[in-house]
């Protein structure tokens, strides 16, 4: 229909008093609840909004973000993967210093030393770390990301997934299960020795048994996690059943000897899914990278100190604020003031549009991150405002297979003042405590206001001579 | 000193958009009405006057826009059949409510020029939906006679097919309804004024007696498309007819009207298509 | 006496209605000063200048400043007014309401009406034509730059833009902005001015001629620096709809060139062009007029009603408008006195519109000396003052001054036009439905008094 052919329906932002009017001459109005910007963010927006490539680049940045296609096909050693002339480990989060890390990120760091062998004692490891003996990079640096701590040492093993769409390449390590364990700070000899057998016998036992089996389709595996209840950061039930599903021949196949302890231990973890997910999330999002005039955010990450986003058209910049404390529950007798600022590159299940954006699809864990159904549905109701498009193969059965919100725009960010909804485990502030419990939590509005500016002084404004 | 036993209703002041085909009832002095029918999504008055639209449609957002409807910003109140209302200074008085149009919209929009070579056989409009009275002789009459020319069968069918058919509004009252809007809009459209002729002569035949012919609601809405007014499914097909708009979507939307009113409304604006077809040719 | 000063974080509702809820708060019996608003710069400033401390806010909160005996009602009545307007929403509790144009237009639309403070307005406007919808900017204070940028991105989409400034539209019969209840009919409006716009389109719905649209192009179109986008688009989608048979171009005085761009267009055209240059000496009544001649249709003598003239008034001719074309109109008519624009972005800032909020127009008023000839506006229709004689009236009545008021409205106006007639008259205005036989009036009785 064209503009002057009938009575035309109405969208009206701005005064009451107009709608209102509209309202009463029985024509069909939809009301916008418009509220002002974040604060100090007008000039910027505009600046951004005008720059004539970003709807292109956004539209495209968000296709070849929902189009990728994600396959596991490989498990490989990080020495392999990350051949570094010195001693590097990788970590969660933006770029990170020891001497401003949290307990949980230190108490990694020390844990991966011992495990090395870098360091014989907590004590040496303490002091080589504070001297700068090793470097410390970003694991998002490396094509890589990593739950909570994530500390990735060379005698880890990393999941390889490779976008069948695009040609890229992501890693990320091997879950060790929950309870006392590296990523959320805690490095005893429990957690070495589980490190060591996962050097030695699960990582080998899943490599062959991947190379048997044949590239895994991840974008169809988390497609049906989603209608089997799991969000993909939170819940990963489904998925690890999933997966367990497609491995355990080929794991029998490959190591008979080991087979059973191997499935076991898989078994024993609800989200050991979580990390080929993560994977999976981040060679999609890593497809949607440099594109110039892009406001989308391609990586959400933090280090326990800082949070950080990444944006498309910005390149690697990290755009930071303080890492919040989650909202949450808590594990047995711990509580709030034990909580570590949020820590991990798991929100990169956010920024693919899984996680704290697919709540509606995991009704099961709503109590658990303290809320109703309802909450559930609303929150991811209210990500498709600050998002690009809906993911057309991640859909969600109780929204009418809608699909989930997908492309974080910075823009869209500052003018809701709606922050991106992050599902997350919480770390125990001292190191070596490990996890205390599980929530929401929300990043920091200055993370995109700075990366806003950033676009608006990088913007190409054809008004502005 | 009050006299009367009911009780004082509360009087609630809403708005809405009218049809300006009713402008000229509900401007005039206020006079009593009654309520004829009512539905979930919408009421029929019959006001008491020699003016047409004589009934008037209160409907919502929900319902068809008649010609001789005024749609309602919010909930129609609850009445049933036999209800007093109020019609005129103005206001449409009914169940408790009293409505004044904010807004005014035209019925009868003009259709623009056309190219009569430009229209499509009449074949366009008869592939889905089965009319009321398929294959019935006097609707087989009313588009032979038409399409040639021959006054007197147009009448002589017309008037059987006043008030034929079950149901609110009779099919041959939606042939014919269907069929002078279209003569009018198209005859106007592409310059054909035998066309514009025959819908007068037909329009004042079917509406001289249609109050004691067929079913008051049906009668109103005769007299709206002798003037050429019609509901906006009705004008879009015209428009798609027009080439201005897709004609399949306009169908589609069209026959989804009530029981067979679509499909009956399609065959009259079929044949008006037919006959503005064969009239434009011989000049 | 005590003051109560709060901010709730996170509150938004636009200024109209903060007004209005300002407004019913400072009239309860224990308030004498209620500022509901929300903190922006300005309005910090002006409840700073009340004489109100302070605390930190940002522009997204609302501020609350109460003074009076009891303020403790005054601050349970604005949370009643606050869970009145938040529970307005059309009872969808699980649905999320749209926060941005572009949300909503993602549900469907067929134009967007932007009305959010001035700065914002781009972003709601670049939305809608990224979603390939038409958008009406009722906003005001884009640069022009924006302004152009965003038309220039509309004509890739092929969309109109109907602003910025745009106070009314009339869209497929719907009224947006001010804008008044017009019957159906043949005339189509292309109008850089709000008020130009309303004057022709409310004659001509009194001779009985209706309009087919109103097209709004903002005040700034024809300007070198827009380059007469919108009027281009919007003449074209006239001539291309059958209900129009007639086009009245109501410019500003454009820039040349772009003048010559728009003449070429107009040269193009089926439909035939009328053309009303504001400030070229050419009046609004008499652009209506020539609409009326080229339909062949009478020219009507403009309802007017007489008003009762103090004797002995010797004084300034003095302007009181709401309506900007309306004011530079009866000033040039007129040749002499003393013309304000209430509706100017220069009295608006932090207010309502003056066809809103008449508090401005009731001061001038009152300050006007004894024995002037008063000369003011009253505009109308959707949206304005729903009964603007009720306050204006005793007013009037209490200056010893001759009151010549333009009265700018259609029958079917929501206001009556002929009852805020009779009020204005019995309070001795005399009363004309053409602005410009209200400035000759009013100038006639100005000389005679000078003579």
């Amino acid at each position: 229909m064209t503009l002057l052919d009938g009575p035309p329906h109405v969208i009206a932002a701005g005064a009451g008093l107009l709608a209102d009017a509209l309202a009463e001459q029985a024509a069909a109005v939809t009301g916008v609840t418009w509220r002002p910007p974040l604060a100090g963010t007008a000039g910027d927006l505009a600046r951004v909004l005008a720059d004539p490539r970003r709807q292109a680049a956004n539209d495209l940045a968000v296709r070849r973000l929902t189009s990728a296609r994600p396959h596991l096909t490989g498990v490989r050693r990080a020495s392999e993967v990350l051949r570094q002339a010195e001693p590097t480990f990788l970590h969660a989060g933006p770029p990170i210093t020891w001497e401003r890390a949290s307990g949980p990120m230190r108490g990694a760091l020390v844990g991966a030393m011992l495990f090395e062998g870098y360091a014989h004692d907590e004590e040496e490891a303490v002091a080589r770390l504070a001297g700068g003996e090793v470097r410390l990079e970003p694991c998002h640096q490396h094509a890589a990301v990593g739950p909570m701590a994530g500390v990735v040492s060379p005698s880890m093993w990393l999941y390889e997934v490779r976008d069948l769409e695009h040609g890229g390449t992501a890693y990320c390590s091997l879950n060790e299960g929950l309870g006392k364990v590296l990523r959320y700070g805690a490095y005893g000899a429990e957690v070495l020795d589980r490190l060591r057998w996962m050097d030695t016998v699960l990582g080998p036992v899943l490599s062959a048994a991947i190379e048997l089996a044949g590239p895994i389709d991840l974008r169809n595996m988390i497609a049906q996690a989603l209608q089997m209840g799991d969000e993909l950061h939170n819940r990963n039930r489904a998925a690890t059943s999933l997966m367990l599903r497609e491995l355990a021949p080929a794991i029998a196949d490959a190591a008979p000897g080991s087979a059973s302890e191997v499935l076991r231990f898989i078994a024993g973890n609800d989200h050991f899914f979580l990390n080929a997910g993560m994977a999976a999330a981040k060679v999609s999002t890593d497809a949607a990278r440099d594109i110039p005039g892009s406001s989308m955010v391609v990586a959400m990450a933090r280090n326990g100190t800082d949070f950080g986003v990444q944006v498309s058209g910005l390149g690697g910049r990290w755009f930071t604020g303080p890492a919040g404390v989650p909202d949450g529950l808590y594990l047995g007798a711990y509580g709030p003031e034990d909580a570590n600022p949020d820590i991990g590159d798991s929100t990169i299940t956010e920024t693919s549009g899984l996680g704290g954006f697919a709540m509606a699809a995991a009704p099961a864990i709503v109590r658990f991150v303290g809320g109703e159904v309802a909450d559930a549905v609303a929150a991811t109701r209210s990500m498709y405002e600050i998002t690009l498009a809906e993911h057309p193969a991640y859909q969600i059965p109780g929204l009418g297979f809608r699909g989930t919100p997908t492309g974080i725009d910075v823009t869209l960010v500052a003018r809701t003042g709606l922050l991106p909804v992050v599902n997350t485990g919480i770390a125990g502030k001292v190191a070596g405590t490990g996890q205390v419990g599980a929530g929401l939590v929300s990043p920091p509005v200055e993370a995109f206001t700075a990366a806003l500016r950033a676009l608006a002084e990088n913007a190409a404004d054809p008004s502005d001579p | 000193m009050t006299v009367g036993t009911h009780a004082r209703r509360v009087r609630t002041h809403v708005t809405g958009a009218a049809s300006t085909a009713v402008r000229p009832v509900l401007e005039a002095s206020r006079r009593p009405a009654r309520v004829l029918a009512a539905f979930p999504a919408g009421i029929y008055l019959e006001v008491r006057t020699e003016l047409e639209p004589s009934v008037i449609a209160v409907v919502t957002g929900l319902a068809t826009r008649l010609p001789n409807s005024v749609l309602l910003a919010g909930a129609l109140p609850r009445v049933t059949m036999g209800d007093e209302a109020f019609v005129g200074d103005g206001t449409v008085e009914v169940g408790g409510l009293i409505l004044r149009a904010r807004r005014w919209w035209d019925p009868s929009p003009p259709l623009g020029a056309v190219d009569p070579a430009a229209l499509p056989p009449s074949s366009a409009l008869a592939r889905r939906g089965r009319p009321g009275l398929d294959g019935n002789d006097a609707v087989e009459l009313l588009a032979t006679s038409c399409a040639s020319e021959w006054l007197l069968g147009a009448v002589t069918a017309a008037e059987k097919l006043v008030g034929l058919g079950p149901g609110l509004t009779p099919s041959g009252d939606d042939v014919l309804a269907g069929l002078l809007v279209t003569l009018r809009h198209l005859g106007a459209a592409t310059g054909c004024q035998k066309a514009v002729d025959l819908a007068g002569w037909l329009g004042a035949a079917v509406t001289f007696d249609a109050r004691t012919r067929t079913t008051p609601i049906s009668a109103t809405l005769l007299h709206c498309a002798a003037r050429g007014e019609a509901c906006p499914e009705v004008l879009a097909v015209l428009r798609g007819l027009a080439g201005r708009r897709p004609l399949e979507a306009a169908l589609r939307r069209l026959r989804g009207l009530g029981h067979t009113s679509g499909a009956d409304l399609a065959q009259g604006i079929a044949i008006g298509l037919e006959t503005v077809r064969a009239l434009g040719g011989r000049k | 006496m005590s003051d109560a000063v709060f901010v709730r974080k996170g509150v938004y509702h636009d200024s109209v209605t903060l007004m209005r809820v300002s407004r019913a708060l400072s009239e309860l019996p224990g308030t004498e000063v209620a500022v509901v608003a929300m903190a922006t710069e300005l309005n910090l400033g002006l409840a700073r200048d009340l004489g109100f401390e302070l605390p930190a806010a940002d522009p997204g909160d609302l501020l609350v400043a109460l003074r009076g005996p009891d303020t403790a009602t005054a601050a349970q009545e604005l949370d009643r007014h606050l869970a009145a307007l938040s529970a307005a929403g059309p009872g969808q509790e699980t649905e999320q309401p749209p926060l941005t144009t572009r949300s909503a237009a993602r549900r469907g639309g067929d134009l967007a009406l932007v009305s959010v403070p001035g700065e914002h307005a781009f972003a709601e406007a670049m939305d809608a034509i990224e979603s390939g919808l038409p958008v009406m900017i009722f906003s005001d204070g884009m640069p022009a730059e924006r302004e152009r940028l965003l038309k220039e991105r509309a004509d890739e989409r092929g969309v109109l833009v109907m602003g910025p400034d745009c106070g009314t539209a009339v869209v497929g019969g719907v009224g947006l902005g001010f804008a008044n209840v017009l019957r159906p009919g043949p005339v189509g409006l292309v109008a850089a001015s709000g008020t130009g716009a309303q004057q022709v389109s409310c004659l001509l719905d009194q001779a009985g001629v209706g309009v087919s649209h109103v097209l709004g192009v903002g005040g700034r179109d024809l300007s070198a620096e827009v380059g007469g986008l919108s009027t281009v688009r919007a003449l074209r989608m006239l001539d291309e709809d059958p209900a129009t048979e007639l086009i009245v171009l109501v410019s500003k005085p454009p820039d040349p060139e772009v003048a010559g761009r728009v003449r070429k267009v107009v040269e193009s055209l089926r439909t035939p062009v009328v053309e009303a240059l504001l400030g070229s000496g050419a009046d609004l009544t008499a652009a209506a007029e020539d609409a009326l001649r080229a339909l062949g249709r009478p020219v009507p003598d403009w309802l007017s009603w007489d008003g009762s003239r103090p004797d002995g008034v010797r004084g300034p001719l003095v302007g009181i408008y709401s309506g900007g074309t309306l004011c530079s109109e009866a000033a040039l008519i007129a040749g002499t006195g003393e013309f304000t624009d209430y509706g100017d972005d220069a009295y608006t800032r932090g207010r309502a519109h003056p066809m809103i909020d008449p508090t401005l127009r009731l001061e001038a008023l009152r300050e006007t000396p004894p024995g002037a000839v008063v000369l003011l506006d009253v505009v109308l229709g959707h949206a304005a003052d729903p009964d603007p004689a009720a306050a204006l009236a005793p007013a009037i009545a209490a200056r010893h001054a001759t009151v010549v008021v333009a009265l700018i409205g259609t029958e079917a106006d929501p206001q009556d036009l002929r009852r805020q007639a009779e009020t204005l008259r019995d309070a001795g205005a005399a009363v004309f439905t053409s602005n410009a036989r209200a400035a000759r009036h009013a100038a006639s009785i100005h000389r005679g008094n000078q003579s």
